[in-house]
């Protein structure tokens, strides 16, 4: 509130004015221990440019040169030196004149003119590349371990900006396994809401063809068994010697908890995680895999209210983009399961008015090149299979090193300039980013700024303070705004 | 906003006697930012100088303070970003003395200082974190001290409600209520085991009249040792982080000290031992919690080894928060980046350079601990040597914070909140100084014998009244008003709900025997390991990637008194008896042992385990189980691997092995693989592995013996990254939904509707007695009665009666516990 001074009011008045406004002033008391949000220094809300946000999430590193940002190609040749292969994949245009993308992504490359390519985005190299430890850094904005547990980007918009449909979880995840697959833990590690505890935590949607179950009464339960368990819930309650303690802060929560999970499992919002609703034909444009699918489900919780939905062609060790063998067939399959999704994706967006509200990122951990593990002149132990000087066999063709010098992402709608191209890597090796480099504080910075959510919104947990990008530092990329 | 050097620091408190909060990482601080305002410089003395005498502190004339900059702001002093506007800067630049600040004879702003100030609101107003102009937080003492008893009232004489009544007379405040016997059973029971009372316990306690029976109760639940151990594992392992699984296992970064922590608990071992042989492990059982989690690559020199340790002893054991000084020294309290580092060089093997904000100083660190008055490190003593010291000198007798903060802790486990809140702030002020206290000598008195102070606490009044909740907000001005209800752990929810259907894991986790494991009885236990694969044995070496599943079934020959089975196979594998997965593991050497005694039936059972060979080439592989019945007369039988198997290879890909079809297609006969070179040294393993599952046998598995799953990672069960000492107190809607929805629960719970069912075939109002005394502690009353059996009808059915289940496990009785 403003304070108007009127200078010619006794100072009397002023001053008593001045009181009582002091008197009014709240102090506010929390739980300690539980994060709050604290307005720091420099704090200053920007105008939100998207509702909401898609993450498309690369997991396992995929490599630049062979997706987004192509390179010198060389055929595999028998025989042929490591040191003469860049991309393995030729580059084709694009609808935008001056950006060119690798072979296998045609759906892409016609729809390159609804979004930002950023080719300079940059890791650190903590060393000993860990796809775990580098997805951590990612998804929460700092290097693991911490003192503390680290939200997930998801879980901050979540906090902060809440649901975007009261009925609807405000973070899902998609395509994640968290069980039976290698570096579980170390998922589970940021697939977390951290400090912010599990109110704020995603909801995880492993198999997208299922999804519809995690929102329909357990198998086997009739809609009408179903209803009147509930009621019976509800009637038990009214009971219970506990109902004199209704308006407890504590039982309350819990009356609300249930109330809002059977609202949703209720709600006509619960049809969104089922992807069978959707007409065969547009399953089919979807339907190249479970990241695929995966797209199909995101769109519809965006439409339904959803607030972050992240999309992993899914990270198990040496699957997917983890290619440290046939790499270059790998990255053929890879292609084929994100390239019409992906376009798709934003297509049906576009069509349903969605698009420019809605963020939709497509990043990975870091990239990756033939020779070089990390940066230049990294200590990073090489983890390359084959270390060979030339490539005898097919399998060995590709980029299987972890390279974190120079990586991209795309981003489409949510208020970026269309068709625009920031940053560059080097066309020799090292490729390293050799203009506007953006480090991951800084794309975080740059997609809360676009969420809406200041780079330094900060929480105080455990008496210290914790902000959505590292220390409060990220700065975003404004050129890349419309 | 920026301090850049120690010697900052010691400006800014020599000017100023402030006592500056928190920071969380050194980076913030570090951070070089030339052209903004320097707050720390060029503000606050300005303000210092001005302000504070009348604002600052313990003053606010006029009800304005600027201790931090929310009171700055909340008196609408200053619009930030707008100096403009700012009702602080108009006053202290009033032409007019009479209205101009500072008041009186005062001498005005000078103009340089003004401009900075007004440059200051320009940029938002600027505040250090945690800055604040306030006297400085009360200290807590290391000693420790013996308060006086205040006398007692109205016949309570536990020291506990002495001090209690006094506090509550002297602030005017009203008593609790008592609690009713059934809520105090149930919440006792939980608290000190981890269990809901049986049905049979439950009876008795409510028709016994005796006056001392809840003190018998409290005793006999301390008694029972195992159920104890396994209830408290789950606050040690949060305290310790501890697990079974987790992040740093994988590159075998990090070790548990379940075995050291499951015995610990078992005998009551005195805290004092405890904590020296986690400080300073005699061997390797106890060294996992100073060893930290190595975590391959770089990471900051705020999470090094040392560091880790240093911030890992003085959190759990002292609840001091040494993550600010890891990297800068503290404003939150004393504590420096030097007392981090001497703490940390205890341990480092290295020397040790600090470093501060991730830059190094070249100052190197010296061995020390951080309250010389008690005694020092050595710094010149072998590591060994110096863990000693240090553990000797947390366990002083003259340490009353090592003291203070595990009762503190054990006080809040029982009431909800601590007397000091948060936990491991153990610097703030208790709400009560003199219980904390006296609770802390008491126990160092009773030889560090945490039982004892359990006991203590649970046979008081104050424990035993009714509890209630905290709204958010009552933190501030923490007023004790009884004890504050607490949300069922994941433990206690899973554990429950397991104990309804008699559905617990038919093998854990944790790697520890719940009694003693005899050379005797591994003798006894021993079998001879015989591997089966299937007929691709006759052509030499399995094939790498072949599947092969090999079962057999059996019928317990007489009155069945328990079952128990070892099994092991490569590579990876799955056990699975009568359709359910018992478990999977990795390996030859992987033997895992399990209790099926209730998994039995009577008539035929079926145990299959299927595994599929690895490598790039063909290579050993091989099954093994052996099932051991024992029966009521005394006898046994063993039944184990060999050629009366029955085996096939099956496609790699086959999903679902608990639904396979065992009844079409054609078996062979299992083959004895001889050549695996495996059987060294494994047939004794598989001896002291099955006596270790075979002493346990008869209770079922505790949540807290298995590693985190989904629905209980879903109620709050954490990640042991970092230590927790406080689980989280609601439900969540995402809980809510997994809950309403899991199918696990309702499978736990549909066992439990089969179960209750079989007792009570004819007489619903039976079923529905024992449904409220096995999971609500009580009989229901006569409104729940006919609620009930209108849901249920005249003949039960298994549907009903789990859903009335589910319903009464979901109410905030059953999952509130007052």
């Amino acid at each position: 509130m403003k304070f108007e001074i009127d200078s010619t009011a006794p100072e009397s008045i002023v001053r008593r004015d001045f009181i009582k406004k002091l008197a009014l002033a709240s102090s506010a008391a929390w739980m300690s221990g539980v994060p709050r949000l604290v307005r720091g220094t420099g704090f200053e809300t920007p105008a939100a440019k998207a509702d909401a946000c898609i993450l498309l999430w690369m997991g396992g590193g995929m490599a630049a040169p062979e997706t987004f940002d192509p390179k010198r190609y060389a055929p595999f040749e028998k025989g042929m030196a490591v040191d003469s292969v860049l991309s393995t994949f030729p580059a084709i245009d694009t609808v935008v004149d001056d950006i060119k993308i690798c072979a296998g992504l045609e759906s892409i490359a016609r729809i390159m003119d609804r979004g930002t390519l950023i080719r300079s985005a940059v890791q650190p190299d903590l060393g000993s590349i860990l796809h775990s430890r580098h997805q951590y850094h990612w998804h929460t904005g700092y290097v693991p371990p911490q003192t503390v547990a680290c939200p997930h980007i998801g879980a901050w918009m979540a906090r902060v900006l809440g649901p975007r449909n009261e009925v609807m979880p405000p973070f899902i995840n998609i395509g994640q396994r968290l069980e039976g697959v290698g570096e579980k833990e170390e998922l589970k590690a940021f697939t977390t809401a951290g400090f912010f505890g599990s109110e704020h935590g995603p909801m995880n949607l492993p198999f997208p063809e299922q999804a519809a179950q995690s929102v329909r009464p357990p198998e086997g339960m009739s809609g009408k068994r179903f209803v009147n368990r509930n009621k019976l819930f509800r009637k038990l309650v009214d009971r219970s010697p506990h109902r004199e303690h209704a308006s407890d802060y504590q039982q309350e929560s819990l009356m609300r908890s249930m109330e809002s999970a059977y609202r949703l499992l209720n709600s006509k919002e619960r049809e969104a995680f089922d992807i069978e609703k959707e007409p065969k034909e547009i399953r089919q444009r979807y339907d190249t895999s479970r990241f695929g699918r995966g797209c199909l489900l995101a769109r519809r919780l965006v439409e339904n209210g959803a607030r972050f939905v992240e999309v992993t062609t899914e990270y198990v060790p040496f699957l997917h983009w983890d290619t440290h063998a046939g790499g270059h067939d790998t990255v053929n399959r890879m292609h084929r399961e994100i390239d019409r999704p992906i376009a798709q994706l934003v297509l049906d967006l576009e069509e349903r008015g969605l698009l420019d509200r809605t963020l939709i990122i497509v990043a990975s951990e870091f990239s990756r090149d033939a020779m070089i593990e990390g940066k230049p002149g990294s200590e990073a132990n090489d983890q390359a299979a084959f270390k060979g000087d030339f490539i005898e066999e097919e399998k060995h063709y590709g980029l299987h090193r972890h390279f974190t010098g120079g990586t991209s992402v795309a981003l489409f709608g949510g208020g970026v300039k269309k068709g625009f191209l920031y940053g560059k890597t080097a066309d020799e090796r090292p490729l390293v980013a050799v203009e506007n480099p953006v480090t991951i504080t800084d794309l975080h910075a740059t997609i809360m700024t676009a969420m809406g959510i200041s780079p330094k919104t900060e929480f105080s947990i455990e008496d210290r303070p914790f902000y959505v990008t590292e220390d409060g530092k990220g700065s975003p990329v404004r050129e890349i705004f419309a | 906003m920026i301090m850049k050097n120690v010697g900052c620091m010691a400006f800014l408190k020599e000017i100023t006697s402030i006592v500056l909060f928190f920071l969380l990482s050194g980076r913030l601080l570090c951070a070089a930012e030339t052209d903004s305002i320097d707050f720390a410089h060029q503000i606050v003395p300005i303000l210092q100088r001005h302000c504070a005498e009348c604002h600052g502190g313990e003053e606010a004339e006029g009800g304005f303070s600027i201790n931090n900059r929310r009171l700055f702001l909340e008196g609408e002093a200053a619009v930030p970003g707008n100096a403009y506007e700012s009702l602080f800067i108009e006053l202290i630049q009033d032409p007019d003395p009479e209205y101009r600040m500072p008041s009186e004879e005062k001498p005005p702003v000078p103009e340089a200082e003004v401009a900075l100030l007004k440059r200051w609101v320009d940029e938002g107003l600027p505040w250090e974190p945690g800055f604040t102009f306030g006297e400085p937080a009360y200290e807590q003492p290391l000693k420790p001290r013996l308060p006086e008893l205040p006398p007692f009232v109205k016949g309570r004489s536990n020291p506990v409600d002495r001090f209690i009544d006094a506090y509550l007379t002297e602030g005017g405040y009203p008593d609790p209520r008592p609690l009713d016997d059934s809520t105090f059973l149930r919440r006792v029971s939980m608290d000190l085991v981890g269990l809901l009372p049986t049905v049979e316990e439950t009876r008795t306690f409510l028709s016994d009249k005796s006056p001392d029976k809840r003190q018998r109760a409290i005793d006999s639940l301390l008694a029972r040792d195992i159920d104890y151990t396994e209830h408290w594992l789950t606050f040690w392992n949060d305290l310790l982080r501890n697990d079974y699984d987790g992040t740093g296992f994988i590159t075998g970064g990090r070790s548990q000290i379940s075995i050291w922590l499951y015995g610990s608990l078992k005998e009551n071992k005195p805290y004092d031992s405890m904590i020296s042989e986690l400080i300073a492990p005699p061997n390797d059982e106890s060294s996992g919690f100073i060893d930290g989690i190595k975590w391959r690559g770089v990471v900051s020199t705020g999470q090094s080894l040392p560091i880790q340790f240093a911030q890992s002893v003085s959190q759990s054991f002292l609840g001091i928060n040494l993550k600010c000084a890891s990297c800068h020294d503290s404003f939150i309290d004393q504590w420096t980046l030097a007392d981090s580092y001497n703490l940390a060089a205890v341990y480092s093997e290295e020397p040790l350079e600090l470093t501060r904000c991730d830059k190094p100083t070249g100052v190197m660190a010296k061995a020390a601990w951080l309250f010389p008055e008690i005694g020092q490190v050595d710094p010149s003593a072998p590591k060994t040597e110096r863990l000693e010291q240090l553990a000797a000198l947390f366990t002083h007798p003259q340490n009353g914070r090592v003291t203070r903060t595990i009762v503190n802790r054990l006080w809040a486990q029982f009431m909800g909140r601590g007397i000091v809140h948060p936990l491991d702030a153990m610097g703030t002020e208790p709400w009560n100084t003199d219980l904390l206290d006296w609770l802390a000598y008491d126990f160092k008195k009773n030889g560090y014998d945490i039982k004892q102070t359990l006991r203590l606490i649970t046979n008081s009044h104050a424990y035993q009244s009714q509890a209630s909740s905290l709204n958010e907000g009552d933190n501030a001005d923490y007023v004790y008003r009884g004890p504050v209800s607490k949300r069922l752990t994941a433990e206690q929810f899973v554990d429950a709900v397991w104990r309804v259907g008699n559905t617990a894991p038919a093998a854990m986790d944790a790697p520890i025997a719940r009694d003693k494991v005899s050379d005797g009885l591994v003798e006894e236990l021993s079998v001879p390991i015989t591997w089966i694969w299937g007929a691709s044995l006759d052509d030499g070496l399995p094939p790498h990637g072949e599947r092969v599943i090999a079962y057999r079934t059996f019928s317990p020959a007489k009155s069945l008194s328990s079952a128990t089975f070892v099994a092991a196979a490569d590579l990876e594998y799955e056990v699975i008896f009568n359709g359910e997965l018992i478990f999977s593991g990795r390996g030859w050497k992987d033997l895992k042992a399990g209790v099926i005694t209730s998994r039995i039936r009577p008539q035929e059972n079926c145990l299959l385990i299927g595994a599929e060979n690895a490598g790039s080439r063909p290579n050993a592989a091989g099954i093994f189980c052996a099932i051991r019945l024992e029966y009521e007369d005394g006898s046994h039988e063993v039944i184990q691997t060999d050629e009366q198997w029955l085996t096939r290879s099956i496609p790699p890909d086959t999903a679902d092995l608990t639904e396979y079809d065992l009844d079409s297609g054609d078996w062979d006969r299992a083959r004895i693989a001889n050549d695996t070179g495996w059987e060294k040294g494994t047939n004794e393993r598989a001896g002291t592995i099955l006596a270790k599952a075979y002493v346990g046998r008869d209770k079922p598995v505790r949540a807290a013996l298995v590693k985190n799953n989904s629905l209980m990672r879903a109620l709050g069960r954490p990640n042991r990254d970092q230590i927790v000492t406080s689980r989280p107190n609601e439900l969540t809607t995402l809980e809510a939904v997994d809950l309403s929805t899991s199918f696990p629960l309702i499978d736990y719970l549909r066992s439990g509707a089969g179960r209750l069912l079989e007792r009570h075939e004819k007489d619903p109002t039976s079923l529905i007695d024992d449904i409220y005394l096995t999971l609500m502690t009580r009989f229901p009353s006569k409104s729940e009665q006919r609620l009930l059996r209108g849901a249920i009808g005249r003949s039960p059915d298994s549907e009903c009666v789990t859903d009335v289940l589910w319903a009464l496990v979901m109410t905030p009785e059953f999952f509130i516990l007052r």
